[in-house]
């Protein structure tokens, strides 16, 4: 069966955000909910879905990946506009969590559907058993659970659960789509209570708060503990809470606890905290409210970071710890953590024995293998391992001998893994425990390659401090950062020449890509700004031309080049993919030249590239200026694409680059493209002739920079670096005239990188730049 | 006997023609600060130096300080010294107005601690101790304890001294033991129990009172360098009387001993023993360090003086005694046929010795008043971009001029004593004096290894950089300024090989560093001498474009500005030099000082 239409009934946050990132994936939707109370008479009958549609326009993060994919979504209302859902293959329910609402709705959907198209629930905590019940058999085969999670474009996890009448194929199409086309980290779940990631997760907060309240610990050294240290997002516990909502805490409760079995810890951990209900009645019910835990005192028209002292209740100004138990975990390990004789010691121990022990007991209650027990966690909560991997660190004897100890049982899974562990590798396999006690493959989907697997059983082609090329199979190399932060260097530039050499010789095609959560974030600053303080202006120079050397050879190479970005890829990162002779890129790529954020002009191609793409676009206005001006725009107000949607509007992308939704697929997806482009491919010509207006052009920008100037929107050194850079792209002291080569305008940027580099307003910008992580205003 | 002249000449070349501190009386708070004014004062420091105190440097050293019954005795005429110091206004020669001091600029103070310390550095550690406790105090202590304190120690009547180190630790003071409890008695006040050691003026017959800063550890204190307290704890507990503050009844701190040492015999070194003294917390409460760390800046900078006060000393002496020893003939054949022989003055290898003296003299000066200058910048002048980079200046040099300075200062005291052969190793001449005072210089106040370990740990990679590049930057703009003068080739090419030198050495040394500490542990004191040696190749490379545009119009001075374009090219070919084998030795990196197994030693 083909999915090609959907429909998401419910306009709510969940029902809303499904149905952009359905329209992010190209489909077209419909979101539909009720008519609202007074619109009976003239009033807009679809006012809440197009509400949703309008505030996700505005929304920061954004729910869509571009405006072309809001277009996409068609607001309706379920009393005029059921009818027409009779061609749609798809209809997500996210209304009400109410187990009679959702029903009402079944039977109305049920009469106008065809009879193929699926149904599925978006509910978070009503079994799938209550909501097919004494419901058609027809139904009950194309009805499923696809758990999201908020925000849905941003978070890979989705729990599928499907009853025992469901069709395997519709169950298989469904899984495919919500893999291939929306990206996400399918996890097949039982259908039990809260599923898997929220079962699990609510335990974890609860025994996080609890613990830090009993034990004395302060919000912030909770924070410091059940974060970083953990592999947690550092917003650690309380931040978290804050985050998702003081106020849902206790309905997520209620909802499990009306559906756990009678035995299940949760029900012995679970308790109404005086102060939280206090926060919850006062308004204090996260960052959505008035603050929560945490919350930004603005009296005075100061900005102070407050805490609440979970002692007293009372607010007062937020003090960073780092409790030493979280020093001694950066040298030892989570073992250090748990085993250090403090009481944020005590307190991670009480944490992680709770919720492991947790982990480890409901498989497989839950879920058939801790293989998606650990996937849950990791996708639905950010955590950087699952509980098993967690487990694994620690050691599964040394928590099971812990947790008997501590007079708590040791789950039966946990006694199997005793003297083993949960995964291992046995010889190229990666291996994990079943629940019969013995090791079975990790097997991959078809169409995921990861690299990480390839670096575990092979050894690389070339290797230095920043880069590495890896053999990834029918001649195909991969050329991966390996540097702090995929930072770029002298040393990747000396490896990527070295890469396209060897991979020119005995290869077909390479693939520029790597498994960090940024592909790169751009040249490897604090290096250059070092060599500035030292006035090293000589390899500051050769690290410029170094770089322009390295992507033009790349750009010329006789065999494609796929670029395979995920996450940001900025300033160096970006001129790289602009040289590269195709992209694959992962949706959630972010794209921009910002050089001018830390007061420079792009010196590795950069202007040149973006120039000459502007110059070639078809849909550009006449006239030399209009692509100057672009540029000009583009890179002086270091604009970045939020998506690789928008990368293609803004030209960083090509039209014809591909876009991977799943990150996972996104090497096997770029490799298939260069394999694809290594039948007959041909470098491309250099440009025909590049003709510049020089001064004329210069002056113009220079006159719009000025008035900004005086409208106060541009800083003294903006000027300085738009002077800069109107001068690169103008073509310097050219004419139009005049001819010029590529590495005329390579030179051209790079003179003017080295003026600017040598100023005192640019070093302190990238000092800026580094010490806090945001661009300096001077 | 030996002598002693205060090197005014010089002394006016570096501020007043190369440094240009006459624009220090542009700034809010030196007004007074003229040229005429701060020529005056330097009149009267060297005539106080000169007369009062050199006269009492060897006799002081020949007798020492004596303890008897709990009571220090300074060798006879320290007292009258002191109180002719004291009189002449010149403790508080640096100190705030409001507190009674004269507010001169740091710089002139910096000049007055090189002449003190040539002419007797025992005697000076006393005045010296004081400022640096005034500083500190000044910095962070509360406005009653200055109130209370700073009037008394500018007038020098009341001496100070920090007390740091204990028998089981020095550099790691992370592991003191002195503990600081509430007062049983008096609210706000602490009771401070446990023995320092090494104590410079921490007992002494000089003044009425001795104002004692103390690092101590609260009840609550967090391990480590993070839990010390600073606390003020004076000899006897000042009271009020008439209006004015008095030495009142004894406090609880007592000198146990006196060190027996091998050089400043004159300068009490004393173990004291806090027992239950009372104490006033000085700053926040675990934050010690940051307070103690404003006197050991400055006292840092002050004993890079000390080194090269010496070097001074030992050079008059050496020169008056080459030129007055005949012994053999010249080389060339006789240069005083008249004399029965020549004076070991026409030797090259004697004049290679003085040289390396007087280069280093020179150039280390100009070099240590500019940071002086430096330090009046960031405390005066009205914009914060440019205090900071004088403040960034500083904090990078400090480390180079204690250690540098102090290095060279002992090597060149015993190239001195050299000069003289059996003369200068018997006591009689005085030079041997100044090899066994300039040795401590190198170990107190943060061992020059340690500040070697401060220049590569902390100040190379502070904010990226950033201080460097208040070096670095001024260095590059001089290179690339004069590099096609031609008659400053011989100055600038060789300063600019050299400092490339230094570029690479920093490069590699922080690029190393950053992944294996140990690899900047291994060229931290290596690259210290480079960076020392670099900053003095640049002071010397303006001095010498300075003299050469200044001696066709010297008007008299001719000789002055040719001998420093002769020294400067001495300077240039004999000393720069080191810099490549120090760079050789950097780059090895740590291999050759790591592979030996502990018994192997």
């Amino acid at each position: 069966m083909t999915i090609e239409t959907i429909a998401v009934i419910g306009a709510g946050v969940m029902g809303s955000g499904i149905a952009a990132h359905f329209a992010n994936a190209g489909y077209p939707v419909r979101l539909l909910d009720v008519v609202p109370k007074g619109a009976a008479e003239g009033g807009n009958r679809n006012a809440l879905a197009e509400g949703a549609i309008q505030r996700m326009l505005k929304a920061d993060p954004a729910p869509f990946m571009s405006r072309r994919a809001a277009k996409l979504v068609t607001p309706g209302n379920i009393e005029d506009d059921l009818d027409s859902l009779a061609d749609v293959d798809w209809v997500v329910e996210a209304v009400l969590e109410d187990t009679g609402v959702k029903r009402a709705l079944y039977d109305r959907l049920e009469a106008v559907l065809k009879p193929d198209a699926v149904i599925s629930s978006n509910t978070s905590t009503i079994p799938l058993g209550m909501l097919t019940e004494g419901r058609s058999e027809g139904f009950r085969r194309r009805f499923l659970i696809t758990h999201f999670f908020n925000p849905p474009r941003y978070m890979r996890l989705l729990e599928l659960v499907a009853g025992p009448d469901a069709d395997p194929a519709i169950v298989e199409a469904v899984r495919g789509v919500c893999d291939h086309r929306l990206g996400k980290g399918v996890v097949t779940c039982k259908d039990t209570p809260g599923f898997i990631a929220n079962r699990i997760g609510t335990l974890w907060i609860q025994s996080s708060v609890n613990n830090a309240i009993d034990m004395g610990l302060s919000v912030e050294e909770a924070d410091a503990v059940v974060g970083r240290p953990m592999g947690v997002p550092k917003t650690g516990i309380f931040g978290l809470v804050d985050l998702v909502g003081l106020d849902l805490m206790p309905h997520i409760a209620k909802s499990l606890l009306a559906t756990l079995p009678a035995d299940d810890p949760y029900r012995a951990l679970y308790r109404e905290e005086p102060l939280v209900m206090r926060l919850i009645e006062e308004g204090y019910t996260g960052r959505k409210g008035k603050g929560g835990f945490y919350r930004l005192n603005k009296a005075g028209g100061g900005k102070v970071k407050e805490s609440i002292d979970l002692k007293t209740g009372e607010f007062a100004p937020s003090v960073k710890v780092t409790p030493e138990a979280v020093d001694a975990a950066k040298a030892g390990g989570l073992r250090a953590l748990v085993e250090h004789d403090s009481p944020a010691g005590r307190y991670a121990w009480a944490v992680l024995r709770d919720t492991l022990a947790y982990a480890a007991r409901l498989v497989p209650e839950i879920c058939d293998t801790i293989l998606g027990v650990d996937e849950a966690m990791r996708l639905g909560y950010n955590w950087k391992f699952g509980p098993f991997e967690l487990i694994d660190q620690l050691g599964a004897d040394w928590f099971a001998d812990r947790l008997a100890a501590d007079g708590q049982a040791v789950p039966p899974l946990l006694e199997a893994a005793r003297g083993k562990g949960f995964y291992r590798a046995e010889g190229e396999r990666l291996q994990y425990l079943t629940t019969a006690g013995d090791f079975a493959d990790i097997v991959l989907p078809e169409g995921v390659i990861r690299l990480s697997d390839i670096k575990r059983v092979s050894k690389p082609l070339l290797k230095n401090g920043s880069a590495a090329l890896w053999d990834i199979g029918d001649g195909v190399t991969c050329f991966e950062f390996t540097s702090k932060m995929n930072s770029l260097d002298d040393q990747t530039m000396d490896l990527l020449g070295k890469a396209l050499k060897l991979t020119g010789k005995s290869h077909k095609a390479m693939v520029v890509y790597n498994e960090g959560s940024n592909f790169s974030v751009g040249a490897n600053l604090g290096l250059a700004l070092f060599a500035v303080n030292i006035a090293l202006w000589p390899q500051i120079e050769q690290l410029v031309k170094g770089g322009q050397d390295a992507y033009k050879a790349m750009k010329y190479a006789p065999f494609p080049v796929v670029g395979a970005p995920s996450g940001m890829a900025l300033g160096g990162a970006c001129e790289i993919l602009l040289h590269c002779s195709s992209v694959q890129a992962h949706a959630e790529s972010y794209v921009g030249l910002v050089e001018a954020g830390v007061g420079l002009v792009p010196g590795w191609g950069g202007c040149k590239e973006m120039l000459l793409r502007h110059m070639a676009d078809k849909r550009r206005a006449g006239g030399p200026m209009p692509p100057i001006s672009k540029v000009f725009e583009t890179i002086g107000m270091a604009k970045v694409a939020k998506s690789a949607h928008e990368a293609k509007e803004m030209l960083f992308l090509r039209e014809g680059d591909g876009v991977t939704m799943n990150r996972d697929r996104l090497l096997a997806d770029a490799k298939a493209r260069a394999l694809a482009m290594a039948e007959d491919y041909a470098p491309p010509a250099p440009p025909e002739e590049i003709r510049l207006p020089g001064p004329t052009a210069r002056t113009a920008l220079e006159l719009a920079l000025d008035t900004m100037a005086k409208q106060g929107v541009a800083t003294p050194h903006d000027t300085v670096v738009a002077d800069g850079l109107a001068r690169v792209l103008s073509g310097g002291d050219t004419d139009i005239t005049d001819v010029m080569s590529e590495d005329d305008l390579l030179a051209l940027e790079r003179s003017v990188f080295m003026e600017l580099v040598r100023t005192q307003g640019t070093a302190a910008r990238v000092e800026h730049m580094l010490e806090t992580g945001k661009p300096l205003r001077n | 006997m030996p002598t002693y002249h205060a090197p005014l000449d010089d002394i006016r070349f570096v501020l007043g023609e190369l440094l240009g501190t006459e624009k220090l009386a542009e700034l809010p708070g030196y007004e007074e600060a003229t040229p005429d004014i701060v020529d005056a004062v330097l009149e009267e420091a060297a005539k106080l130096a000169e007369n009062e105190l050199f006269p009492l440097n060897q006799s002081g050293d020949e007798e020492g300080c004596v303890f008897e019954n709990g009571v220090v005795r300074t060798p006879k005429g320290f007292k009258a010294a002191y109180d002719a110091f004291t009189a002449g206004g010149w403790a508080g020669l640096a100190a705030d107005p409001e507190y009674g001091g004269q507010g001169l600029p740091k710089v002139v103070n910096f000049v007055m601690e090189e002449v003190l310390s040539s002419a007797n550095l025992s005697f000076s550690m006393y005045p010296g101790l004081t400022q640096g406790a005034y500083n500190a105090l000044e910095a962070y202590g509360s406005d009653e304890q200055k109130a209370l304190y700073l009037p008394k120690m500018a007038e020098g009547i009341w001496s100070g001294t920090m007390c740091l180190t204990e028998p089981q630790c020095g550099t790691d003071l992370g592991m003191i033991k002195t503990k600081a409890v509430p007062d049983a008695e008096v609210e706000g006040a602490y009771s401070i129990t446990g023995t320092k050691i090494f104590i410079s003026a921490g007992e002494h017959d000089l003044t009425d009172n001795i104002v004692h800063l103390v690092l101590a550890k609260l009840p609550d204190a967090p391990p480590g360098i993070k839990g010390i307290s600073l606390f003020v704890v004076p000899k006897f507990l000042p009271k009020e009387e008439g209006g004015d503050w008095v030495a009142g009844p004894r406090n609880g701190v007592a000198c146990g001993a006196i060190e027996h040492k091998m050089g400043i015999k004159a300068s009490a070194t004393c173990v004291m023993n806090f027992d239950g003294a009372r104490g006033w917390l000085v700053g926040e409460p675990h934050k010690g360090m940051r307070a103690m760390f404003v006197m050991m800046n400055a006292a840092r900078l002050a004993v890079g003086l000390q080194g090269l006060s010496q070097s001074e000393v030992s050079y008059q002496n050496a020169v008056a005694y080459a030129k007055e020893r005949l012994q053999g003939r010249s080389l060339a054949g006789p240069k005083h046929p008249d004399k029965p022989a020549d004076p070991i003055l026409v030797h090259p290898d004697i004049r290679r010795t003085l040289l390396r003296m007087k280069a280093f003299n020179e150039g280390a000066r100009a070099l240590a008043y500019w940071v002086g200058y430096s330090i009046d910048v960031y405390t005066k002048h009205p914009d914060p971009a440019v205090r900071e980079e004088a403040h960034d200046l500083v904090s990078l040099m400090t480390p180079v001029i204690k250690s540098y300075l102090t290095d060279v200062g002992f090597e060149n005291a015993n190239l001195g004593m050299q000069i003289l052969g059996g003369h200068g190793y018997i006591r009689e001449w005085g030079m041997e004096q100044y090899v066994r005072d300039a040795r401590i210089a190198q170990i107190y106040e943060g061992a020059n290894g340690i500040q070697a370990l401060d220049l590569v740990g902390r100040k190379m990679g502070q904010n990226t950089g950033r201080l460097l590049r208040r070096f670095f930057h001024p260095v590059d703009a001089f290179v690339s300024a004069n590099m096609e003068d031609p008659a400053l080739q011989e100055f600038v090419v060789p300063l600019a090989k050299a400092f490339a030198k230094l570029q690479q050495a920093t490069a590699l040394v922080a690029q190393r560093g950053m992944a294996d500490k140990e690899e900047a542990g291994a060229a931290a004191s290596d690259y210290l001498r480079l960076f020392g040696l670099v900053a003095v190749g640049y002071m010397w490379a303006r001095m010498a474009k300075l003299a050469l545009e200044k001696k066709p119009t010297a008007n008299g001075r001719e000789a002055f500005y040719d001998a420093k374009i002769k020294t400067a090219r001495f300077f240039f070919q004999r000393m720069l030099p080191e810099v490549n084998a120090l760079n050789l030795a950097i780059t090895s990196g740590k291999a050759s000082l790591m592979e030996l197994d502990e018994a192997q030693f």
